[in-house]
């Protein structure tokens, strides 16, 4: 939702937390509609026995975190595809200036994490899973902190002023909810969700189906004791993905939310005590919107990194089990 | 239920579909390529530093062989040297010897010619006072002298010769 959206109009200042959440969230509409997504919905619902008024109902339509993730998606198969080809096809052995920012992360984490915790020998098999979760994270957190669509709000509210009014013009659409996918949490726990079958998946590769769930609780403690550990180990299985996505999701929303209250301090002092307290407030809140922007480009990275690094590591803690 | 935590099925799905559909590609076309270039480039680099360090205790080595080399050749140059210095020495004083005793040996020859003639000299003088004196002893004889007086003179005489015989 693009800031300033409602200014000079019904702004009061209790509107601010509403607005803030507005910004983060999915739109509520589809942006898209495509009709054999909607027929599909309709018959893997009704397959499950959902109606579309149930909350569990899946609808396939093209919201804007969808329409984000194809975006997402795009520019890092993009980027990443053209960057490393042309590397590899030169035959150079000299990275550009981009190119050898993406090989200081691959080898960094190929060196200090897939290396470290799955091992020199297993690290190959799961060395692109980290990879990819590291790069669409990292991607989907840096593009949200780019306010494109906020500036598609903007060119139409100017340009198509009365279109705007009809709320199913594209630019209006994409300026609803927000634009960071990854602080959506279906998303975040759809990646989560990869990483609990992969290191499901890399402990019964390793082990065998039987042997490794056995290896889910340490051997040779006292029989009465596997009655709390198990339990336990078998709510840290479901913990580790909810943890992941949570920490994501929590992290970007955090971010964004406090982003676009201080933007509306300018708003809410121009509602409250008038034009001239807001003029006076804007320095403070840019100010304090700038400091945060850059530790959210901090925080972006950071947290590609963290999502990277405990994959890597429940999957080095599943192959290697004596921790 | 706030909008942060609604589940959105539809998108989990598409977050699954899309996420999964981006690992397939990334891993095909970008990951594997990219980590066995890598590979192979950190076996290059570790081949090539490896070669360097042959190349450098190689190089070491050759240096090593050809300083040893320069020096033989030196001591063996300084031994020629000294050897055919000697040599000449030798064969000089050899040659200096051979002319000294030659020398000599011409020398000796001369003097002993030189006796030899000088005691046919002397012999054929001998031969020539005999003669002389006895020439001159007929002439001195014309007149009458008693036998006395020829056997004191030839006595006389004949000391005489023998006195310059053993003066000689």
């Amino acid at each position: 939702m693009f800031v300033g959206e409602k200014v000079g109009k019904e702004w009061t200042m209790d509107q601010a937390p509403q607005y803030a959440i507005d910004h983060v969230a999915n739109s509520k509409k589809n942006i898209f509609e495509f009709e054999f997504l909607n027929s599909l919905s309709e018959k893997i619902s009704s397959f499950f026995g959902l109606t579309s008024d149930s909350l569990f109902y899946i609808d396939l339509g093209i919201t804007k975190h969808v329409f984000l993730l194809f975006f997402v998606s795009t520019i890092v198969v993009a980027t990443l595809i053209t960057f490393i080809q042309a590397y590899i096809s030169h035959k150079k052995n000299i990275p550009n200036k981009f190119m050898s920012i993406i090989e200081m992360f691959v080898i960094y984490l190929r060196d200090d994490v897939l290396k470290n915790f799955i091992g020199a020998k297993e690290y190959r098999d799961w060395a692109p899973l980290i990879y990819t979760i590291f790069f669409f994270v990292l991607f989907g957190n840096v593009l949200g902190l780019i306010p494109i669509f906020d500036l598609s709000g903007l060119i139409g509210k100017i340009g198509y002023q009365a279109d705007m009014l009809s709320k199913d013009n594209i630019l209006y659409l994409l300026s609803k909810g927000g634009h960071t996918v990854t602080a959506n949490v279906n998303v975040t726990f759809a990646i989560a969700t990869i990483t609990f079958f992969a290191f499901i998946g890399a402990g019964i590769q390793k082990y065998g189906f039987i042997q490794h769930w056995k290896n889910l609780a340490p051997s040779g403690l006292p029989w009465p004791l596997y009655f709390v550990v198990v339990p336990i180990e078998f709510m840290g299985l479901f913990i580790r993905p909810l943890a992941l996505t949570l920490r994501l999701a929590g992290n970007m929303m955090g971010g964004h939310i406090a982003l676009v209250i201080f933007i509306t301090f300018i708003f809410s002092a121009t509602a409250e005590l008038g034009g001239l307290a807001g003029f006076g407030i804007a320095p403070f809140s840019i100010s304090l919107a700038l400091g945060l922007t850059m530790l959210e480009l901090l925080v972006a990275v950071i947290q590609a990194y963290v999502f990277a690094l405990l994959t890597a590591v429940f999957i080095g803690m599943a192959i290697h089990v004596d921790h | 239920m706030n909008p942060l935590l609604t589940p959105e099925l539809g998108t989990y799905v598409w977050s699954l579909v899309i996420f999964m559909t981006v690992l397939f590609v990334l891993r095909k076309y970008a990951w594997n390529p990219l980590l066995d270039f890598l590979e192979e480039r950190e076996k290059d680099i570790a081949e090539s530093l490896k070669m360097a360090e042959s190349a450098k205790t190689d190089l070491e080595q050759i240096k090593d062989e050809s300083e040893k080399i320069l020096n033989e050749a030196k001591k063996e140059g300084k031994a020629i040297v000294g050897d055919s210095k000697q040599r000449a020495e030798e064969s000089a004083a050899k040659i200096l010897n051979d002319a000294k005793a030659k020398s000599n040996e011409f020398l000796d020859d001369a003097k002993s010619k030189i006796e030899i003639e000088k005691t046919r000299a002397i012999k054929e003088i001998k031969e020539e006072v005999i003669d002389l004196s006895l020439e001159l002893a007929t002439k001195v004889l014309q007149r009458n002298v008693k036998d006395d007086d020829n056997s004191k003179f030839i006595k006389s005489s004949l000391e005489a010769v023998k006195v310059d015989e053993a003066k000689s």
